[in-house]
């Protein structure tokens, strides 16, 4: 018995092992791929993992959730996606486990309730070792929790590969006839899809920032499937921003994640468009999947943005200027909530001053 | 039916897999004296030891499956550091990683052999030095080797190149090359080393011939090779036939292109967006540390935390902490700093690009720039540190000053208020001799005694840099390290007057440390004798040839050895094989050229076989004296018509052949030198006068050649006779 929970232990570790190496060695990257992985990677870790009672089993998946979060700390989704897996399994633990509460009265242990809400998922809960009894009690209903919240997971992996649809369906609402739109992040699969959804009712124009030097393939890239779409498309470099502002009806940006006040991080030089949409009194949209939003505050900005090859920026045959001058080529940008209008996501449309609430609303 | 289908997918599955050969050892000595403690390829870089790097790449794409590590010297470190990383565990990406020890490689050449010699290589492999830093993708290379694999039948080796500029600071200063490159194919024509960057002006000479057939070629000297070469399973068994290549660049590849025997074809991929570096000198360690600070090799950067246990964050501007660093509120991290784990940072103290390892201590007031401060470093307050290095365990006390490229080596240490000169090496206990540390394991014990000794004069010796000759290489000085330091100062070789020449790359001068790089895979060969002579080594610029010459001798004659064993199996597999003749004179002449032998060895060495054949050939009663000679001079006496040309020549010839007949079995011995010279003489090999010449030649007449003469002379008379007669012939003609 204990070799084979030591295999199992064994197998466990290297699942680990290979996604954390597959997250550092960046061989999934953007967050839908990573969120969809992620979900596959609980899967196998919920089945080949062994425990004896779910205090057990939700401390495991936080070990795990928090090394694959300190992998790559950057990708929000990969947190934001072992939390939603935490409160399904929270969420079944409270309701079938009656007894599971008894005995943690009968030990005398502050009997926690178990929360839900996204904001204390993390937080420790101290449990003191459960009885035999309760040992007992809970491997019977081992493998019905097991395979439940391996259902609950698939139903989230179902979720957030139908979040782009779910987007899609609100663009009639969103778009007007003719309207000039600017999107400065074209890199984002989301906005592309609305946009290509939305030009099956609308007309309109869209203008594309050109994001040298990081996405600057992805702009071209994006244009001309717009421009297939018979979208009316046009590639402005990113100084003229402000000066075709004045003629732009809404800003559309795909955001990375989002956080508890209402910012985001999305790709370097949204948070200048979004200033000057600001000055101009553009409204900006945001869109993102449910997947994205995350409970963390943004204390430091720093932390937030990830800083990328310098050899983008400027040529690395340069060598009269390597090494003599400072080159930083952050890869992504910190939208503050007061520059963003509105967010939509695949469930609703919210204004940001009510993301607070909305982010009560999902905890529950 | 399907067990068939499954073998076809698994078979394709191998097919894409490659196999991997890390080279960890450089065979160089460029590192001394910190390369005495701890191989290259486990120094750190960012604080993280050099072979993760070159791991991390090969594990990055998905196409290695199994990777061979070459250790030579501290192969058991190196075993040792592998057998603690993730890379044994099982959740490692490569299917086997296996270290193989050949302690008698002394250079790559070596190690290819070695590697041919244990039959591993089962197909294509990726062929990397232990010291590359790359964020490459190299499913792009393999897949343009696929398909220049397909395209070309000659195809045998795709290099990795990486654009750069010619005085780029990641770029080798001191062996930057020149490739010469097809425009269009990017097939490398030709490849020239060309002298270090100080160097004179240097020529590139083509031989017009590898431009055949070719449209437009580049001649490219900006480029960084880091070696990094993705090979068809014909390497290795080239570098078996050819016994003589030891460098990888400048044997190998200017070898297989200039050879008109081998014909195959080695590719360039030539990158502009990758990065991809090699560590193989202090001006690179510079540059390409300063390179992953400033994330021009990103993703491969600090905070990436190769090492499992490493918790790097990134701030701007290029600053990388891990957890647990005290910082103190006045220190300043300026920018491009690294700090690792459990280090203290005093008051006032202000570090710009420069590396600090784990748990290192920086007292009040310290200045650092642009240094690499290993784990474990204590650096007093109110030190200056600026472009140096201070290896693990090492101790800088208060006040004291390391001025530029000085390297203070494991554990030593700094008393206070030293000034450490630049260009300085201090190691804690002396270093025997280059090779003996290169070696490692060869140093003899009384030259270990004849060290101590020489240490306990104690003599505070200062270098003389005008050429003088020291008695050692090492000195125990109170001046270096002060009165309660702990170190001797390291001396290399050669130093250059260069120093303040005003490069920015630092510590470049340090990179020159010793011989040229082609000349330390030869003379490591002998150094085991010559150890003590050349730590004498003259003291200037220019010595590197010069002093070799006491040694020169040795060499040579040991390569006319195997020269001649080389040459002697040449025509015996020519002979047995029947290749034809201008197979085996081309061989025979690429050997000489190689070998660097006069014709006298190549015409002794092609007797020796052809006689022994027909010696052969009689003793075992297979064929008459008359026969056998015929049969094998008849056909192969072709061969000295490349190898004689002169008179002198021809007589040198009959000596030999007369020589080496002496040696035959007494009953036919002379028999089979008569038949020789008749074949020799028919086949217009040698001319009537010569025969004369030679006949009368006293060398020819001594006490031992003479038993072969007897038959010889009556020939000789017929000879005469011969022309007499025609010669009156020709006068009754003319009358």
């Amino acid at each position: 018995m204990s070799s084979a929970s030591h295999v199992a232990a064994q197998k466990l570790d290297i699942l680990v092992d290979t996604f954390i190496s597959k997250l550092k060695r960046r061989q999934i990257t953007g967050s839908y791929k990573i969120a969809t992985e992620t979900c596959q990677f609980l899967m196998r870790v919920i089945s080949t993992s062994r425990w004896s009672t779910p205090q057990e089993f939700i401390q495991l998946i936080r070990k795990v959730g928090q090394r694959i979060q300190e992998a790559q700390p950057r990708e929000f989704v990969t947190g934001n996606v072992v939390r939603r897996v935490l409160a399904i399994i929270r969420d079944e633990v409270n309701g079938t486990g009656d007894s599971l509460n008894n005995a943690n009265v009968n030990n005398g242990a502050p009997s926690a309730p178990v929360d839900t809400s996204m904001f204390q998922l993390l937080s420790t809960v101290n449990t003191s070792s459960s009885t035999n009894l309760a040992i007992k009690e809970n491997t019977r209903g081992q493998n019905d929790l097991r395979s439940v919240v391996i259902q609950g997971i698939r139903e989230l992996s179902d979720e957030i590969s139908s979040v782009n649809e779910n987007i899609e369906a609100m663009t009639v609402d969103l778009i007007h006839e003719n309207e000039v739109l600017l999107t400065p992040t074209p890199g984002s699969g989301t906005v592309l899809n609305f946009l290509l959804k939305a030009s099956l009712k609308r007309k309109f124009t869209v203008l594309v920032t050109e994001s040298y030097p990081n996405d600057i393939e992805e702009c071209h890239l994006f244009a001309k499937k717009l421009a297939e779409a018979n979208i009316e498309t046009v590639i402005i470099p990113d100084s003229t921003v402000f000066a075709v502002m004045s003629r732009v009806g809404k800003v559309l940006i795909g955001a990375r994640s989002v956080f508890a006040n209402g910012g985001c991080v999305s790709n370097a030089g949204v948070a200048a468009v979004c200033e000057c949409a600001k000055e101009h009194r553009t409204p900006v949209f945001a869109v993102a999947g449910l997947y994205k939003f995350s409970p963390t505050y943004p204390f430091d900005k720093d932390s937030l943005i990830e800083v990328g090859n310098s050899g983008k920026v400027m040529p690395f045959e340069d060598s009269d200027l390597v090494g003599k001058c400072e080159v930083t080529n952050p890869v992504f940008d910190y939208v503050i909530p007061e520059h963003i209008d509105i967010y939509i996501t695949n469930m609703y449309v919210y204004f940001f001053l009510f993301i607070n609430l909305f982010f009560q609303f999902i905890s529950t | 039916m399907p067990p068939k289908s499954k073998k076809i997918n698994e078979s394709e599955e191998d097919e894409q897999k490659l196999q991997a050969i890390v080279l960890t050892d450089s065979y160089q000595t460029r590192f001394m004296p910190l390369t005495s403690i701890k191989p290259r390829c486990l120094l750190p870089l960012a604080n993280v030891p050099l072979i993760e790097y070159t791991l991390e790449f090969l594990a990055q794409s998905n196409h290695v499956s199994e990777v061979y590590l070459m250790c030579s010297s501290h192969a058991e470190q190196i075993q040792e550091y592998l057998d603690d990383s993730k890379w044994v565990s099982p959740s490692s990406p490569f299917k086997k990683l296996q270290t193989i020890t050949s302690h008698e490689s002394r250079s790559v050449g070596d190690a290819m052999r070695d590697i041919d010699a244990r039959g591993i290589i089962n197909g294509d492999f990726v062929l990397v030095s232990g010291d590359v830093v790359t964020n490459l993708d190299l499913g792009k290379v393999v897949k343009l080797h696929k398909l220049r694999k397909q395209q070309d039948r000659d195809y045998i080796c795709t290099m990795v190149l990486k654009q750069a500029s010619e005085l780029h600071r990641s770029r080798s200063f001191i062996e930057p090359s020149c490739f010469i490159l097809d425009k269009e194919t990017n097939r490398c024509l030709y490849y020239q080393d060309i002298p270090p960057v100080d160097g004179a002006k240097s020529t590139v000479s083509i031989d017009p011939e590898v431009l055949d057939n070719v449209g437009e070629f580049t001649v490219k000297n900006d480029l960084i090779d880091c070696h990094v070469d993705i090979c068809t399973p014909v390497v290795p068994t080239i570098f078996q036939e050819n016994f003589d290549y030891q460098d990888l660049r400048t044997d190998w590849v200017k070898g297989v292109l200039t050879s008109d025997l081998l014909k195959k074809h080695i590719y360039a991929y030539i990158t502009s967006h990758h990065y991809a570096a090699r560590v193989e000198s202090w001006q690179t360690y510079d540059g390409i540390s300063q390179d992953v600070i400033e994330r021009w090799s990103y993703p491969i950067v600090p905070e990436r935390n190769m090492l499992s246990d490493q918790t790097y964050s990134y701030e701007s501007p290029h600053v990388y902490k891990e957890h647990n660093i005290r910082l103190s509120q006045s220190s300043k991290l300026q920018s491009r700093v690294v700090i690792g784990a459990d280090t203290f940072v005093g008051d006032g103290t202000s570090i710009s690009g420069s590396v600090i390892g784990r748990g290192c201590h920086i007292g009040h007031d310290v200045t650092i720039e642009n240094s690499y401060i290993w784990n474990g470093a204590v650096i007093g307050d109110g030190c200056i540190v600026r472009h140096s290095i201070v290896a693990a365990g090492a101790v800088v006390k208060s006040n004291a000053m390391l001025n530029s490229g000085s390297v203070i080596g494991f554990g030593v240490v700094i008393d206070k208020d030293v000034v450490v000169p630049n260009e300085t090496k201090i190691v804690k206990t002396p270093i025997k001799t280059l090779q003996d540390s290169a070696m490692f394991m060869s140093s003899s014990e009384d030259e270990d005694s004849e060290d101590e000794d020489e240490v306990n004069h104690a003599v505070a010796k200062k270098n003389d840099v005008d050429g003088n000759p020291l008695d050692s290489s090492e000195v125990r000085d109170a001046n270096v390290v002060g009165a309660n330091g702990v170190g001797f100062l390291y001396e290399e070789e050669e130093d250059d007057e260069e120093t303040n020449k005003g490069y920015s790359g630092i510590m470049y001068q340090m990179a020159q440390l010793n011989v040229s790089d082609v000349s330390v895979a030869s003379t490591t060969v002998g150094a085991h004798h010559h150890g003590s002579k050349r730590k004498k080594r003259t003291y200037s610029t220019n010595s590197m040839y010069i002093s070799g010459d006491e040694d020169g001798e040795e060499e040579e004659e040991e390569e006319e050895e195997d020269f001649h064993k080389e040459a002697l199996a040449t025509v015996e597999r020519a002979m047995e094989n029947n290749h034809d003749i201008d197979t085996a004179l081309l061989e025979l002449n690429t050997l000489r050229m190689s070998m660097n032998v006069t014709y006298h060895e190549v015409r002794l060495s092609t007797s020796t076989a052809l006689v022994e054949r027909v010696d052969h050939f009689i003793a075992t009663d297979t064929l008459g004296v008359k026969d056998a000679v015929d049969k094998v001079f008849g056909q192969w006496s072709a061969l000295f018509k490349r190898q004689v040309f002169e008179d002198s020549d021809q007589i040198d010839l009959l000596l030999i052949v007369q020589k080496l007949c002496c040696h035959l079995n007494e009953s036919y011995r002379s028999m089979v030198f008569l038949f020789v010279l008749m074949q020799l003489y028919d086949a217009e090999v040698v001319e009537e006068d010569n025969v004369y010449l030679w006949w009368n030649d006293k060398e020819s007449n001594t006490e031992e050649m003479r038993v072969v003469r007897d038959k010889a002379e009556k020939w000789i008379e017929w000879l005469q006779q011969a022309e007499s007669d025609s010669e009156e012939d020709s006068e009754e003609d003319d009358e």
